[in-house]
């Protein structure tokens, strides 16, 4: 097995599981509408070629269109952070807020600035890709070395020189890093954002395909975005090996937390100012586009439906229920996805020919925007709550296999040669050598599926279970109820910020132990 | 103190390795002895296969040519009975662990947990009480490499091997810590193999100075060094001393000089 060839083995293994999922699509899942035969998605495909290749491209168009002003904004607001350190806190805070959205139901609440355009799926695509830019070209900056830095200002120029003369040029091969995850991510924004109503589009058809329970055209137009999500991903990648040769391969959900200034008085500026600059964002953007108030809701809006209005008490325990039952689905495929994440990849570290068939299979998942799949896993598994764990659970183990398998092949040498030294067995190396390798890397990993998996989570339940949190939201929106889809919005996105704080503390707490000088 | 560890027979060894599209030829015809509880260092220009020798030996690497013998057993024999002690210029300690706890962990990869109490006495022998709770990036360059020397050591092991240990250090502390080693060999009496760069290290500390040739490597020159122990530091000053490093570093120059001939004839 150690002799055959890296692609052999993976094409191997790609036929392998096409042949069994003909067969099992063609024996017992028959007439089921769950499994399509492979052989009929590539029938579908060409019988209906001009219908999938028009939606597929305004879905694409739709997604660069994100991914251009997503990614300057991005870049633009990282530059300011870097070269004006006081608004870098209050800039990260807008970030991970926007990162920490339920997209799902910001779409209507956009649609009513934008109209029933293109222009909600534009608006969600940018947001998509907003935050891993931010930190990716944030990183950049940062990386360029302190002694070129110290030449410019030896010449008495600023931090403006040191910027675009230093900072910038340093900053390409981890903002390239960053346009490469930004690619599907462009893609998910688009799809999310028909989902919830377009005119033409992947996202729309796939609504229309899962109400008519049309299996084979769900199946096509989950390879399909796969197939264009995966592309996006390889040439912005090979874009940077082509630019940077010299660079190594970054992966931006791998960076670590960015560690809090000591002191109270810090702390506390830490936590206020955040919650300060996104009020003024939400009243900003409410005033800029002049919404109705039967459609805007303002912050105070929000705590008085939850709390003093006279409904204030049915609110509360619709929306608080709701989102019991979400954060319990999400946290159990969260917490089974991790697990599964590393038990992989400890199992590819020890028997290297079983990671070299399958890896590159888990690098191209790991790739591709997996709620863009959410109906492929809706029709597999059903409409009860374990789908919302099964699509949760997906999303997080493929990107944690990744980082930290890359992370237990990154164990040094002199630490694997001390342990076979002494002839120390798999469980030894394990204990003593993979397993503390991959912790920041399984860290970093939790930080950022903590808002994925809400999203992912969201997304499940308003196109299909019924339950938790999406559903309560799209009945909202189907009953023109604004208050209860804004406060659904501001509490999701707070349970989700206040969960990627809980995870980025218990990280940087950890990496002072088992990786000193780790976090950033 | 009786003489402890095992005798190392080296006879004919070759190592080639494949690298990019050719082939390096890192060793060839390579010889050493080494006495039990000898002390033996490795010498030669960069490059020249004595890391690539000294893995050999430690079992982490198999020759292509040759054998190795270690008073009947093989280096990966030696390896799994768990009686090799190694340390290299990267101390490679596990920065999740603390002081003790890295010196404990070749114990615990011997089976031999409870054994706490041998920890202790190395701490104390490599000079780093009040240390035992740090973590590596708490402590200086010359500190962690003690810690890597002391976890060597634990095991007890029948054979110590030293890749450069101070290699990365300031001449001052690498001056301490060969006092330290020397000390500590006399006290335990284990079969030492120790690879450097630097002639005046290798004539102090060892009983013998092998000199390897550039890429293929072999020995070329034995130097047996008889300086009287304890050796002290007044050493470094004596001219005996100096003769010494003088005739070893002739014969290293002479062997560098030999492949340059040697190349100048294949071509």
């Amino acid at each position: 097995m150690d002799r055959v060839p890296p692609r052999v083995l993976s094409a191997a293994v790609g036929i392998a599981v096409l042949a069994l999922w003909e067969l099992l699509a063609r024996t017992v899942y028959a007439g089921s509408y769950r499994l399509s035969p492979p052989t009929l998605v590539v029938v579908d495909f060409f019988e209906y070629r001009d219908l999938y290749l028009r939606n597929l491209w305004h879905s694409t168009k739709t997604a660069a269109w994100g991914f251009l002003w997503g990614n300057l904004a991005a870049i633009a607001l990282a530059g300011v952070a870097s070269i004006l350190p006081v608004l870098r806190r209050s800039i990260g805070a807008i970030a991970l807020t926007v990162f920490c959205l339920p997209f799902i139901a910001v779409a209507p609440i956009l649609r009513l600035i934008t109209g029933p355009g293109n222009g909600t799926p534009i608006t969600l695509s940018a947001l998509a890709v907003f935050f891993t830019t931010y930190v990716a070209a944030l990183l950049g900056f940062d990386t360029a070395p302190g002694s070129a830095l110290d030449v410019v200002r030896s010449f008495g120029r600023g931090r403006l020189a040191a910027f675009r003369r230093v900072r910038l040029r340093a900053s390409v091969p981890a903002m390239i890093a960053g346009l490469q995850i930004a690619a599907p991510a462009a893609f998910l924004g688009a799809v999310v954002g028909e989902f919830t109503g377009a005119r033409s589009g992947l996202g729309i058809l796939t609504v229309r395909a899962l109400g008519a329970l049309h299996t084979e055209r769900i199946w096509v137009i989950a390879l399909l975005s796969t197939i264009v999500a995966t592309g996006g991903y390889m040439v912005i990648g090979a874009l940077g090996r082509w630019l940077c040769p010299w660079a190594p391969a970054l992966d931006v959900g791998a960076v670590p937390a960015a560690r809090q200034e000591p002191g109270l008085l810090n702390r506390m500026a830490a936590l206020l100012a955040p919650i300060i600059v996104v009020f003024v964002f939400w009243y900003a953007f409410l005033w800029v586009f002049q919404i109705k108030p039967f459609f805007a809701k303002t912050p105070f809006d929000v705590w008085a439906e939850l709390f003093t209005n006279a409904d204030a008490a049915e609110t509360r325990s619709s929306v608080f229920g709701a989102l019991g039952t979400t954060l319990w689905t999400t946290s159990l495929g969260y917490v089974a996805g991790l697990i599964g994440a590393v038990v992989t990849a400890v199992v590819f570290v020890l028997i290297p020919w079983l990671e070299r068939a399958l890896m590159p299979i888990a690098v191209a998942l790991r790739s591709i925007p997996i709620i863009v799949t959410t109906p492929v896993i809706i029709l597999f598994v059903g409409r009860g709550l374990l789908t919302t764990t099964a699509i949760v659970a997906v999303m997080s183990f493929f990107p944690t296999l990744v980082n930290c398998y890359a992370a237990m092949n990154r164990t040094p040498v002199g630490i694997l040669d001390v342990l076979k030294s002494y002839d120390a067995g798999s469980a030894a190396h394990v204990r003593n050598a993979y397993l503390p390798t991959a912790v920041p890397a399984l860290l970093a990993s939790a930080r950022i599926a903590v808002p994925t998996s809400l999203l992912g989570a969201t997304v499940a339940e308003w196109l299909a279970t019924g339950d938790g949190i999406g559903a309560v939201m799209v009945i909202a929106f189907t009953r023109n109820d604004y208050n209860v889809l804004w406060v659904s919005v501001a509490v999701l996105t707070l349970v989700a910020v206040i969960g990627y704080w809980l995870v980025a503390a218990f990280e940087l707490r950890t990496l002072e132990r088992v990786a000193p000088g780790a976090s950033r | 103190m009786a003489r402890r560890g095992a005798p190392v027979d080296v006879v004919g060894v070759g190592r080639t390795f494949a690298l990019g599209g050719g082939e390096v030829e890192a060793l060839r015809g390579f010889e050493m002895h080494v006495p039990a509880g000898g002390f033996s260092a490795l010498i030669g220009p960069s490059g020249c296969g004595k890391s690539t020798a000294l893995r050999l030996v430690a079992g982490l690497d198999a020759p292509d040519e040759g054998t190795i013998d270690m008073d009947g057993a093989s280096p990966d024999q030696m390896r799994r009975g768990q009686r090799i002690g190694v340390a290299f210029q990267d101390p490679s300690l596990l920065p999740w662990r603390t002081v003790s706890t890295n010196i404990r962990l070749a114990l615990e990869l011997v089976g031999r947990r409870h054994d706490t109490g041998s920890v202790d006495d190395l701490i104390e022998l490599v000079g780093l009480q009040g240390f035992e709770k740090a973590r590596p990036a708490q402590l200086s360059g010359g500190m962690r490499q003690r810690v890597a020397i002391a976890r060597s050591l634990v095991t007890e092991p029948d054979l110590l091997l030293l890749d450069e240990p101070f290699g990365a250090l300031d001449a001052l502390t690498r001056q301490q810590l060969n006092d330290e080693l020397q000390r500590i060999w006399t006290a335990r009496g284990t079969t030492t193999i120790l690879v450097t760069h630097s002639i005046p290290e290798a004539v102090y500390v060892a009983d013998e100075v092998l000199v390897m040739s550039p890429r293929p490597g072999r020995v070329v020159a034995h130097h047996a060094i008889d300086f009287e122990r304890p050796r002290t530091r007044e050493l470094l000053l004596a001219d005996e001393f100096h003769a010494k490093v003088e005739a070893v570093s002739a014969s290293l120059h002479r062997s560098e000089g030999q492949v340059v001939q040697l190349e100048a004839d294949d071509s």
